[in-house]
């Protein structure tokens, strides 16, 4: 709907950007002021790490060199981007289906008190549960593969979609829910034309905080299995005493929370266009 | 009082020049609150005939938003009957005949403002054009931007012409000016005038600005709180079409103090 909204009006949008938005030459400066100082201190740091390491005579096994850990990369990048591959698929499986179960739930409690009463009490307790502890059960239940990695994720991140779907469905403002009422809208069209909308920068806050527990998920639930993906691998390289390789997986990890945080932020920008929250710089 | 010519197109409420638009009849309301039960209206009459523009004038507090939801089946007074157009407000709500302003624009934020008297009109199942509402309104430049790029005058606006899209036979309005600066305020009074003395639907305009219910209805209801009841109707007969001019007359400077004493008196 939103989308609909925008390729109607590209003309608006188009004076939206140009008028609000500040020049190119300002953007880039304004990345750079941003981005420059981080990205200084994560140089000192390395160059800093890497001379050290060197002039110490540091052994490898407990802290290897930047550049070694560069090489275990470059050697075999296949193994990593296999192992990413698996790790990402569970925590995307994951996420998704509890984004969406997630979401359903609440849609069915921000319509019905009784049933929020009834329901919220179990989704609380199975935030307070450590989900890990569950592995093993999933593990009877199903398996080695996918399918318990899957379910690690999902629980992991369900909860805190269930409630900011749930508030952001009642975060209706109130003289827009009259509006439609005065029109005799039913629950269908005010759920879809106005809740779905409103929720929307709860649901976005939701999955900036579910985005990386999935990846938690997936890594802890294939710590436990040992069967496959990163976090494989990481206990391959921890026996191997392979310390530049376990470097390397937690190097591909962070890249991957880093990058999967930016496209959410990214779509988030996009679909958000007209909240407050990204009106400001 | 001008009569409109009965258009009819509803099925349930009723459409002739007779048939009052708002008929209010022994109306009271209670509200639970920490200190106890209040009372909110307190055995109210009031009848608003069709295209009468009728404002409600009071203190804050004196019922007149209650009164007003009423009327528009966004509550169930505790007691007393409700009709519009001769039908229970939810018929009339069914039947569209109901339009709504309110202080707040409550506008979708993620629609275009031509986006959101759509909606209305899609609501309704209405076949008008927003564009041409949005001219009406003066806002036809400012169809493609979004709320949040507009000025609280201008959202009242977009406001009014969503409201005004569904061909609404009543329209009920709660301080919509309310929440403007006074310069936008005059400007928007001067609209409504503009707007209502053209298409002349029935108007229940609620409001606490005394010069505001006088340079707008052919009737001000005079409220007074705990328990909100009616203190007096006064007939307001300055000929139409009105402009601001009327503001420095010494007839309606009159009007206004003599509804501003009744209201000290009540107090």
């Amino acid at each position: 709907m939103q989308g609909a909204s925008q390729i109607e009006t590209p003309a608006a949008a188009e004076t939206v950007r140009g008028t609000a938005g500040p020049s190119m030459n300002a953007r880039v400066r304004s990345w750079l002021a941003v981005g420059l100082p981080p990205l200084i201190a994560l140089v000192v740091l390395v160059v800093g790490w890497e001379f050290w390491v060197r002039e110490r005579e540091v052994a490898e096994y407990l802290v290897p060199r930047p550049s070694a850990v560069l090489e275990a990369l470059r050697d075999d990048p296949g193994r990593y981007v296999t192992a990413a591959r698996e790790s990402l698929t569970a925590a995307l499986a994951g996420l998704t289906v509890a984004s969406f179960g997630a979401f359903g739930l609440a849609v069915v409690m921000a319509h019905s008190r009784l049933l929020e009463r009834a329901l919220y009490p179990p989704a609380l307790l199975l935030k307070l549960t450590p989900i890990v502890a569950v592995y093993p059960l999933f593990a009877i239940w199903f398996g080695f593969g996918l399918w318990p990695k899957v379910a690690i994720a999902a629980l992991i991140t369900f909860f805190p979609m269930l409630v900011n779907a749930l508030i952001g469905l009642r975060a209706v403002d109130p003289a827009a829910l009259d509006f439609m009422r005065a029109l005799d809208a039913s629950r269908w069209r005010v759920l879809w034309s106005l809740r779905m909308p409103s929720s929307l920068p709860y649901v976005f806050a939701a999955l900036r905080i579910s985005v990386p527990l999935s990846l938690i998920g997936a890594v802890v639930a294939e710590f436990l299995s040992g069967s496959s993906g990163m976090g494989q691998l990481i206990l391959i390289a921890n026996g191997d005493f392979d310390t530049p390789t376990l470097f390397g997986a937690i190097v591909v990890l962070a890249a991957l929370g880093v990058a999967l945080t930016g496209i959410v932020a990214y779509i988030e920008r996009r679909v958000l266009f007209w909240h407050e929250s990204m009106t400001g710089p | 009082m001008t009569s409109n010519p009965a258009v009819d197109r509803e099925p349930a409420v009723v459409a002739d020049a007779v048939t009052p638009a708002v008929s209010i009849e022994g109306v009271t309301h209670e509200y639970a609150a920490e200190t106890g039960r209040v009372h909110a209206l307190a055995a109210v009459d009031l009848t608003i005939a069709p295209g009468e523009f009728v404002s409600i004038v009071g203190p804050s507090g004196c019922g007149k938003t209650t009164l007003l939801r009423a009327v528009a089946g966004l509550l169930e007074p505790a007691s007393g009957a409700i009709e519009v157009f001769g039908a229970a407000p939810q018929i009339a709500r069914r039947d569209r005949a109901l339009g709504l302003v309110t202080q707040e624009p409550g506008l979708m934020p993620w629609r275009s403002v031509e986006a959101n008297v759509q909606l209305a009109l899609d609501l309704a199942g209405a076949s008008g054009s927003a564009s041409t509402w949005l001219e009406r309104v003066g806002i036809d430049r400012y169809a493609g931007l979004y709320p949040a790029e507009l000025s609280g005058g201008m959202k009242q606006r977009v406001a009014l012409a969503r409201a005004l899209a569904v061909e609404p036979r009543l329209l009920l309005m709660d301080e919509p000016f309310g929440a403007l600066d006074e310069l936008s305020r005059e400007a928007m009074r001067l609209e409504l005038l503009a707007i209502w003395e053209r298409e002349r639907v029935s108007v229940l305009f609620v409001t606490h600005s005394i010069r505001e219910s006088l340079l707008l209805s052919d009737r001000v209801v005079v409220m007074s709180g705990s328990p909100g009841r009616i203190l007096d109707q006064i007939d307001v007969e300055f000929p139409r079409p009105r402009t601001d001019a009327l503001l420095s007359e010494p007839t309606f400077i009159e009007a206004e103090r003599r509804i501003r004493d009744l209201l000290r008196t009540a107090v």
